[in-house]
C-alpha cells in the first residue's frame, strides 16, 4: 500500500509538485499520468526517499520508505533504466541487487528468464538497448519479492510486444495482492493496464479515480428537487453550472478542480437535497488529457515515444 | 518472450507482512556488496593492475641505482609506499564517485536509504583495499630485497615497528585523501583532477611560505609520517589530516545525505 499526503516540493521558486495525495491499494495498478515535466518523477522520487518534500508525507504500508529496514524486500523501484553501471553485465547487476536484499543469488537465473534476458545475461549493460534495460530494471525490482512496485515510465523503449508482456506481468503481480504505481505520459499506453488513474499537470493532481469513471466523463450531473436552491448553493460556492432538463445541472469539473464532494458540501451548506450526483455520460479523460498535453505542447516527445 | 514467462509467478503476496518483518541489512553485507562493486568492473581491475605495476616499477629504482639510493630495507619499503600512493587513491576516488557518475545511486539508495551506511561501507572497503595493497607492497619490497641480496649486495636490515607503522599509515592516509575527495565531490573526473592539482597548489604555497605550508601541505606532512619524523611535526600532521581527510569526508557525508538524487 502506498499513501502520500499533500506532497509538495519546489526547486527554487518553481513549484514542481503541489499537494499531491495518492492512495494505492493492494491488488490494484495505479497509473500516474501526466505530460512530461508535470512532476511525476519528482513525486515518485519523494516516495522512495531520493528527493525530500518541502511539505507532506509518504508511506509504504504505513511507514516512510526510508525507515524500511530492508526496502527491496517490500518495494521494487525502477526510476530510470539508464541509471545502470554500463561496465557490469546484466547478471552481475542482478546479483548485486539479490545480495543487497539478502536473497539467494540462485534467483538471478530465474529472473533473467522471466524478463527474457537469459541470452544477454553475460553481456555488459552498456551494450543493452533501452528496452533491454527496462527488462533488466523490472527483474531488479522483483529481486526481493516485494509487495509494492514503483515504476517510472516502464513502457519507454519497449515494443508493443514488450508492453503486452509487462502488462501481463503487472496484472499477475497485482492479482496476487501486490500494489503497483507506474507513471506514463501516454494515456493509451496505460489505459489497458491500470485500474486507477491519477492525472497530474503542472505539479498538481487534476483528476483521480477508477479508470472507468475517469474515462466516462469530464463533467458532473447533479439532480435536485429544489433547482433554485441548488443554483443558489452552487453560485455561493463559486461553482459554475448549466441547468439541464428534469431538474438537473451539469457542472464542468474544470480539470478536476471541481469535485463531487464540493458540490455535495455546497448543497449541504444551503440545506438543498440532492437526488443524484454522478459523472455525466459525455466527455472523457481523453479530452482532458489532450487538453493537458496540448497545453504543454510536448508533441515531439509523444511522437518519439 | 514466450507466454510461459509472461505468467511465471511473481510471488504470492502476503498482504499481512509488514516491511518491518525483514531485518535491517547487516553492515557485513553492505561491505561484501561494496567490495564487489569496487573490484568487479574491467576499469577497476585495470586500475588495480596498474597500481601493482607501478609499485613493482618503482622497486626497480633502488635495484638499478644502488649507488644513488640507500641499500636499506627501509628505503626499499619507502619506494613501495610511493609506488602505491600514486594510483591507489584513484581506486578509492572511483569507489566513492562511480555510483554518482554512473547514476547507480538511484538504485543503491533505494536498496539502503540510510545513505551514510553505504558511504561507510565504501570508505571501509577503500581502507581494506589500502591494507591489502600495503601487504602487497611489503611482498614486492621483500622480492626486491631478495633480488638485491641475490646479486650480493650488502643490505642494512634497519626495519623496525616504527618504520612499518609509518609505511602503513602513509598508504592509509594517501587512500583516505582519495576517499575524501571522492566523498565530497561525487564526480570522478573532478575528484581526480583536483586530487592531483590541489596538493600541487598547496605545495607551491608551502614553498612561498614554509611556516604556513607545513600546516596545509599534505605532501610534506605525509612524508614525515612515512619517514617516522613525528617529533616536532605532530600538530602539523594532524592539521593536514583534518584539512585533507576529516573535513572533506564530514562535508561529503552531509552532502550525500542531503543531496537530491536525479
Amino acid at each position: 500500500m502506498i499513501t502520500t499526503t499533500a506532497l509538495t516540493k519546489s526547486y527554487g521558486k518553481t513549484p514542481v509538485v503541489r499537494d499531491v495525495s495518492l492512495h494505492c491499494e493492494p491488488g490494484t495498478i495505479t497509473g500516474f499520468l501526466g505530460p512530461n515535466g508535470a512532476g511525476k518523477s519528482t513525486t515518485l522520487r519523494m516516495i522512495v526517499g531520493l528527493a525530500h518534500p518541502d511539505h507532506g508525507t509518504s508511506t509504504i504500508d504505513g511507514r516512510p520508505f526510508v525507515e524500511l529496514p530492508n526496502p527491496t524486500r517490500v518495494v521494487g523501484t525502477l526510476l530510470d533504466p539508464s541509471a545502470m553501471h554500463a561496465g557490469r553485465t546484466g547478471r552481475a547487476t542482478l546479483k548485486i541487487a539479490a545480495q543487497m536484499a539478502g536473497m539467494s543469488t540462485d534467483r538471478v537465473d530465474h529472473l533473467l528468464n522471466l524478463v527474457g534476458l537469459t541470452d544477454a545475461a553475460d553481456r555488459r549493460v552498456g551494450g543493452y538497448s533501452l528496452g533491454m534495460r527496462q527488462r533488466l530494471g523490472i527483474a531488479q525490482t522483483l529481486v526481493g519479492e516485494p509487495e509494492v512496485l514503483i515504476l517510472d515510465e516502464p513502457a519507454n523503449g519497449l515494443d508493443p510486444e514488450g508492453i503486452a508482456w509487462m502488462r501481463g506481468l503487472l496484472r499477475d503481480f497485482a492479482d496476487r495482492g501486490g500494489t503497483v504505481l507506474l507513471s506514463s505520459h501516454l494515456l493509451h499506453e496505460v489505459q489497458a493496464t491500470v485500474d486507477h488513474l491519477v492525472v497530474i499537470s503542472r505539479g498538481a493532481v487534476v483528476a483521480s479515480g477508477p479508470l472507468s469513471e475517469l474515462l466516462a466523463s469530464s463533467s458532473l450531473l447533479v439532480r435536485t428537487p429544489d433547482p433554485e436552491g441548488l443554483a443558489r448553493a452552487l453560485r455561493s460556492a463559486g461553482i459554475g453550472y448549466r441547468p439541464g432538463p428534469d431538474n438537473t445541472f451539469t457542472v464542468d469539473v474544470h480539470d478536476g478542480r471541481i469535485t463531487p464532494e464540493m458540490i455535495a458540501r455546497a448543497a449541504v451548506d444551503q440545506q438543498v437535497p440532492l437526488t443524484e450526483l454522478r459523472q455525466s455520460d459525455s466527455g472523457g479523460l481523453e479530452q482532458l488529457f489532450f487538453s493537458l498535453t496540448a497545453a504543454t505542447a510536448d508533441h515531439s516527445q509523444e511522437a518519439a515515444a | 518472450m514466450t507466454s510461459a514467462t509472461m505468467t511465471s509467478p511473481v510471488r504470492p503476496v502476503d498482504a499481512q507482512s509488514p516491511g518491518a518483518a525483514f531485518p535491517a541489512i547487516p553492515f557485513s553485507r553492505l561491505l561484501r556488496v561494496e567490495w564487489g562493486k569496487a573490484t568487479d568492473t574491467r576499469a577497476a581491475r585495470w586500475l588495480l593492475a596498474l597500481v601493482a605495476a607501478s609499485t613493482v616499477g618503482l622497486m626497480l629504482a633502488p635495484l638499478f641505482a644502488p649507488s644513488r639510493i640507500d641499500q636499506t630495507y627501509t628505503s626499499y619499503l619507502r619506494f613501495a609506499a610511493v609506488g602505491l600512493s600514486i594510483l591507489l587513491p584513484i581506486v578509492s576516488i572511483l569507489t566513492l564517485t562511480s555510483e554518482w557518475s554512473q547514476r547507480t545511486v538511484l538504485t543503491t539508495f533505494t536498496q539502503e536509504p540510510r545513505r551514510i551506511r553505504v558511504i561507510n561501507a565504501k570508505v571501509t572497503v577503500s581502507l581494506l583495499l589500502a591494507g591489502g595493497a600495503a601487504v602487497f607492497g611489503g611482498l614486492v619490497t621483500a622480492a626486491g630485497l631478495g633480488v638485491a641480496a641475490a646479486t650480493g649486495r650488502e643490505l642494512d636490515a634497519n626495519l623496525n615497528a616504527g618504520v612499518l607503522v609509518g609505511y602503513l599509515l602513509f598508504v592509509l592516509l594517501s587512500v583516505a585523501t582519495g576517499v575524501a575527495f571522492g566523498a565530497l565531490l561525487h564526480n570522478s573526473a573532478a575528484a581526480i583532477v583536483l586530487y592531483f592539482a590541489l596538493p600541487i597548489a598547496f605545495a607551491l604555497l608551502g614553498r612561498a611560505s614554509t611556516s604556513l605550508g607545513q600546516w596545509v601541505d599534505s605532501g610534506t606532512t605525509f612524508d614525515w609520517v612515512l619517514n617516522g619524523e613525528w617529533s616536532g611535526h605532530t600538530p602539523q600532521i594532524l592539521a593536514t589530516v583534518i584539512l585533507w581527510v576529516a573535513l572533506p569526508v564530514a562535508a561529503g557525508l552531509v552532502r550525500t545525505v542531503r543531496r537530491e538524487i536525479n
